[in-house]
Parts: C-alpha cells; sequence; structure tokens
C-alpha cells in the first residue's frame, strides 16, 4: 500500500530506474530471478513507496510483447499467481476453501492475460481442473514442465 | 462549581456502562443504583494493553480483532440502552400513563420516539454486519477498511440513543407532571414538549441520515444541544413546582416529594443550572488512572477512554465525535463553550494526534487532492450483480468507493499515459470484473461477498488503490 504514489510522476521512468539500479538490464530479467514471488512483493521491492504491482505486470507485458514471448509471460504470471493463491502446491482436494484459491489464482490470471491470449488462458483452465495436476505440484518458473506442456510458445 | 449529576437521568443509565463498565443500562430496578458507582471512589485500574502472546507476523490482523472488539462492545452499549429505551416508551403507552391521559394529545410524542428505534436498530445491524464481515475477510488492510465504515452509523447510534434517552426523560417527566401536577396545564405541558421536540428533531434527522458529514457534526453538536435539554427539563420541572405551590400549598411539599421520588425511581438525576459566572471548559477534567474525572468523580472509565482510542486510531471514530462524548459523561453540557477542545492530556488518552487527524477521511484523500474523482471500487454498472452476492443495505456497493488523485484515475481506467500494451485489459471495471466471474466460472459457483473482497481486496493493493472507503451516493 503506498497511497497512490505510485502514480505520481513519471512512474514507467521510475520503474527502469529502479531495476537498473538493481543490475538487471530489464524488468523480465529482473522477474524471472525472483520467479515465485508475487507481483506485489516484487513491486515492493523494486520501491515500497512508489511502485504498484500492476506496474510491473504492464511492465512485463510490454518487454514480452517486443520480444514476442507472450505465453511465456503468462507462464511467469501464473506460476506467481499460483504460488500466492496455493502455496503448499496443488491440492490433493479441491474442497470449498482450496476451490476458491485456485479459481482466485486462475480468474485473476485469465483477466490479467491481454484480450489476444484469454481464449488459450480459458483452455489451459479447462485443461487445469478436468485434469488435475498431482497434488503438491508446484512450478517454480515458467519452465515447468507441464506448463510448458498446456501452454507451449507459439512464437518465433 | 462541581456538577454533581448529568443533566438527563436517562443520559446517565446511557452511559452508566461507560463508567463503571459493569454493562447494566437497563431501565429495570435493580440497575437503579448502578449508575451512580461512578460518583464513587474509582476501583478499576488502566487495563493492561492486549498483553496475550502477539504473532508478530501478524500485526494487522490481530489490530483488525481489537477494532473489532471495540466496535462490538460499543454496540452492545448502545443496544442496551436502546432496550431499555423501548421498555420505558412500552410502559409509557399503558392507559394509565401518558399514553391514556390529556385525551392523547401526547401520544404523538411517545410514537416520535419509537419511531427512531426503527433507524437505531438499522444502524446498529448495519454496523454489526460491517464489523462481523471486516473479521472474515483474510486481508488486514480491507478488513481494517471495513470497519471504518462502521464510523458514522456507529458514531449516529451512540449520540441517536443519547438522544432519544433524553427525550424518553422528558417523556417521562410530562407523565410525572400530568399526574402530579395538574395545576400546570396541559396545554402549557403540550407546547413544552413540542418546542423541546423541535430542538431534537434536527440533530435526530441528521443523525438518522447516516451521511458521515451530517453524523459528525451533529454529534460535536451534542454537547451544546444537551445543555439546552437540561435547562429545558429544569425549567419545565421549576414550573410544575411553582405551580403546584400556588394551586393548593399544603399539598405542595408532599406532592413534590412524591413526583421526585417517582422521577428518582426513573434514575432522574436533578440538573443543576449553570452557575452564574462563566465556567471554563475542561476545569477540573483530568486524565486519570481510572479514567476521566471531574473533581473526585469518575466521568468515563480507564477501559472506555482505551476502547475509543482504539476506535480513533483505527479511524473509525473521529476525535471530536469522542470529545463530545466526554463532555456529556462529564456533566459539562451546561456550558456552551461549543467548540473548545478537551484538556490535552484528556484528549492524548482518546489517542488524538498528529497522524490521527490526518488519517480520517472525510471525502478527501489528502492534501491538494480536493477535486478527486470518486470512484466505485465494485463497478456500477454491475450492480445488481453485487447485489446478488450479497452487496445490499449496510454492504451495498456505495459503500466502496474511494477517492483517487486524476493521475490515478485515469490510470486505472486506462487513460492518460498508461496503455504499454495495445490490447491490455487494463480498465480497472473490465479488470475485476474479469476477476470475478472467470473465477466464478473456474469455482463453478457463485463466489461469496467475502471472497469477492479478498479478490478485490487483492487486485486494489496491485493497483496501489487507497484502501480506504468512502460511503458513496447511488449514481
Amino acid at each position: 500500500m503506498t497511497d497512490g504514489r505510485s502514480w505520481q510522476g513519471n512512474w514507467k521512468a521510475r520503474l527502469y530506474e529502479r531495476v537498473r539500479e538493481r543490475g538487471y538490464d530489464s524488468l523480465t530479467t529482473f522477474a524471472e530471478a525472483r520467479p515465485t514471488a508475487s507481483l506485489a512483493a516484487l513491486a515492493e521491492e523494486l520501491g515500497k513507496d512508489d511502485v504498484a504491482g500492476v506496474q510491473v505486470l504492464s511492465g512485463l507485458l510490454a518487454e514480452a510483447e517486443q520480444r514476442k514471448q507472450v505465453t511465456r509471460f503468462m507462464r511467469d504470471v501464473l506460476v506467481r499467481l499460483l504460488s500466492q493463491s496455493i502455496p503448499d502446491g496443488w491440492p490433493g482436494v479441491l474442497d470449498d476453501a482450496n476451490r476458491f484459491n485456485v479459481a482466485k489464482a486462475l480468474g485473476s490470471w485469465i483477466a490479467y492475460t491481454p484480450e489476444t491470449h484469454q481464449e488459450r488462458a480459458r483452455q489451459v483452465r479447462t485443461a487445469l481442473l478436468a485434469t488435475p495436476p498431482p497434488p503438491g505440484w508446484r512450478p517454480l518458473g515458467p519452465d515447468d514442465g507441464l506448463l510448458r506442456t498446456l501452454l507451449p510458445d507459439d512464437e518465433a | 462549581m462541581r456538577l454533581t449529576a448529568l443533566g438527563l437521568g436517562c443520559i446517565t443509565a446511557v452511559l452508566s456502562s461507560c463508567a463503571t463498565g459493569d454493562g447494566r443500562t437497563g431501565f429495570s430496578g435493580e440497575a437503579a443504583t448502578s449508575y451512580r458507582q461512578e460518583v464513587g471512589p474509582a476501583v478499576s485500574s488502566f487495563p493492561a494493553r492486549e498483553s496475550s502472546p502477539s504473532t508478530p507476523s501478524e500485526p494487522g490482523r490481530q489490530f483488525v480483532t481489537h477494532t473489532r472488539q471495540a466496535i462490538r462492545s460499543a454496540i452492545d452499549d448502545v443496544e442496551r440502552s436502546r432496550a431499555g429505551i423501548a421498555g420505558s416508551l412500552h410502559q409509557l403507552t399503558d392507559n394509565r400513563r401518558l399514553s391514556g391521559r390529556a385525551n392523547g394529545v401526547f401520544i404523538r410524542h411517545i410514537v416520535y420516539g419509537s419511531n427512531q428505534l426503527q433507524w437505531l436498530h438499522g444502524a446498529l445491524g448495519g454496523v454489526t454486519t460491517l464489523a462481523d464481515v471486516a473479521w472474515g475477510v483474510d486481508e488486514p488492510d480491507m478488513g481494517l477498511a471495513l470497519l471504518r465504515l462502521t464510523g458514522p452509523p456507529l458514531q449516529a447510534a451512540t449520540s441517536g440513543a443519547t438522544l432519544l434517552a433524553a427525550w424518553t426523560d422528558f417523556l417521562n417527566l410530562a407523565d410525572a407532571v400530568l399526574r402530579q401536577c395538574p395545576s400546570y396545564g396541559t396545554e402549557r405541558l403540550y407546547a413544552d414538549m413540542n418546542r423541546v421536540q423541535q430542538l431534537i428533531e434536527p440533530s435526530m434527522r441528521a443523525l438518522s441520515s447516516l451521511e458521515p458529514a451530517q453524523v459528525e457534526a451533529a454529534a460535536a453538536a451534542m454537547p451544546e444541544l444537551m445543555g439546552q435539554l437540561t435547562w429545558e427539563f429544569h425549567s419545565i420541572r421549576e414550573g410544575a413546582r411553582v405551580a403546584t405551590e400556588r394551586a393548593d400549598q399544603m399539598m405542595a411539599a408532599a406532592q413534590l416529594v412524591e413526583m421526585l421520588t417517582l422521577v428518582s425511581a426513573l434514575r432522574m438525576s436533578l440538573p443543576r443550572l449553570p452557575p452564574a459566572a462563566p465556567a471554563t471548559l475542561g476545569v477540573g477534567l483530568v486524565m486519570g488512572s481510572n479514567g476521566v474525572m471531574v473533581g473526585s468523580r469518575l466521568a468515563v472509565s480507564a477501559e472506555w477512554v482505551e476502547r475509543m482510542r482504539r476506535l480513533v486510531q483505527a479511524g473509525v471514530l473521529s476525535v471530536p465525535a469522542v470529545s463530545a462524548a466526554v463532555r456529556i459523561h462529564a456533566g459539562q453540557v451546561m456550558m456552551a463553550q461549543a467548540h473548545q477542545e478537551l484538556p490535552r492530556g484528556v484528549r492524548e488518552a482518546l489517542g488524538d494526534g498528529p497522524e490521527v487527524r490526518g488519517m480520517r477521511v472525510t471525502g478527501k484523500t489528502g492534501a491538494g487532492m480536493a477535486e478527486s474523482p470518486e470512484h466505485h471500487v465494485l463497478p456500477d454498472e454491475f450492480r445488481e450483480w453485487f447485489e446478488k452476492r450479497g452487496f445490499t443495505g449496510a454492504m451495498s456497493i456505495d459503500q466502496f468507493c474511494v477517492k483517487l488523485e486524476q493521475a490515478h484515475h485515469q490510470a486505472i481506467h486506462g487513460g492518460g499515459n498508461w496503455r504499454l500494451g495495445r490490447l491490455w485489459p487494463n480498465e480497472w471495471n473490465r479488470m475485476i470484473m474479469g476477476a470475478l466471474r472467470e473465477a466464478e466460472i473456474t469455482a463453478g459457483r457463485m463466489l461469496t461477498r467475502n471472497e469477492i473482497l479478498n479478490i478485490v481486496g487483492e487486485n486494489m493493493k496491485l493497483y496501489d488503490i487507497p484502501m480506504n472507503f468512502i460511503p458513496g451516493r447511488r449514481r
């Protein structure tokens, strides 16, 4: 919570300045060095008082689009949301509470996905629910095997 | 000078639980002695700050818990006095009481009182709902934001109950005068009651609106109003005494005693008119280890002060509103210095401080944001969707408005210098509705109210939207 200060001034310049200060040449490399950190945690590390999580998200997408790595970006974001919602891994039993935790992660994930890719995100959801991963499955980064199967890179 | 008792008996009843902490505020006979306890030497000691093992990882959660406890205690207090008032009003509707006398001309005054019980009940219900939901949400910031929403209705109910208790005192006085002092004249008494009702009405209306700014102003003006009411009470009773003496010198003394006995059974205390010499507000008001003292009398207990401190520091109640309550408790309602502050020591004990003064938002996000647009966090266009999921009444989506700085507002609406990706659905409303609907599809069922708040709270953090709700208006 930064009480809205993250939107004052040129926040994009600020974001990249902080990334460089921490020794990274892009937001993506900064984020991939912390593959399971939540977007909020990434933002906090870049500026406790003046960087918002959605700015990090937006920056990551912008870089992914430039690199033509949007599906990788999607996997990256899903990993962060899952480790936030179900930190102990995929639940063995989808009781009401677990079902909500999974729903929260997947629902937000689809909403954060650019429209061009939302349908694919929904298909991934369907696949995950129809054939659930083994209990305790906990992807640790965008290169997780199961995630790559469900959402392979399709860009050059 | 010393005001030995509060202006009006029922007010004392309302407040007695504050001072004695015994929770007895009912109108039953056994409770009749309880409010006197506040006069005696105070025995309670300043309560230790909650020393239960605190989990350092969850200070926010604990803060929510303690604040909610304080709110619940405050609700209990008001609920008890409300029940007492309801009982008293019901008794007056007996045909042998006020209701059945003077051809029933005073029925409308009783009905006016009864009508107030309804909005008090509604306000307390809303506070309870919000406090319970706050307790249920996972995110402490969201919990605290919900608890802050209880401020206006809680303040309205507290002040409203005090005012209604005073009105009930007047009804009981009218009842006694009709019975014991027929020579006072029904017409005169009727005019008196109309005049008193007119005094009460504007504040009562402001409080019953539950509208934050109106409630705040009415609460801060309470001591002055209570002073006026005390004066009115005194003057009616004096008039009755004089009229009785003139009509029947022989009977006067006996009747007066009888009347006073009756009044005293209803726990009326004798109000005293202010001394001719101007009194300075706050004289003799000292924060001691037992609470706020007026001379040797305990005005409010340390427990009450501690509870108010919690509510002030959580941003639920304001310092001016709580100070007004202390002045009423202290019996300083007779003094006209409406806008003077309490002594510093007392204010500090109540949690006053620069950070608290800056925290409570009544319409602005902060300095320099005067023209901040108001934004429904739960999108207005989807009102029905939220209503179906329990966002009604005290939890209506109009409660969940935030003030945002212009740049921020544009940013979350996808305007301005925001879009990094061309088709990025970054517009808040679309994003949050997308997240909620996709979560429902994933869960295969409707989300509960708390689950929605959970998701909304997380996304507010992501967007850095200040977790500070300002009840807005329906568009």
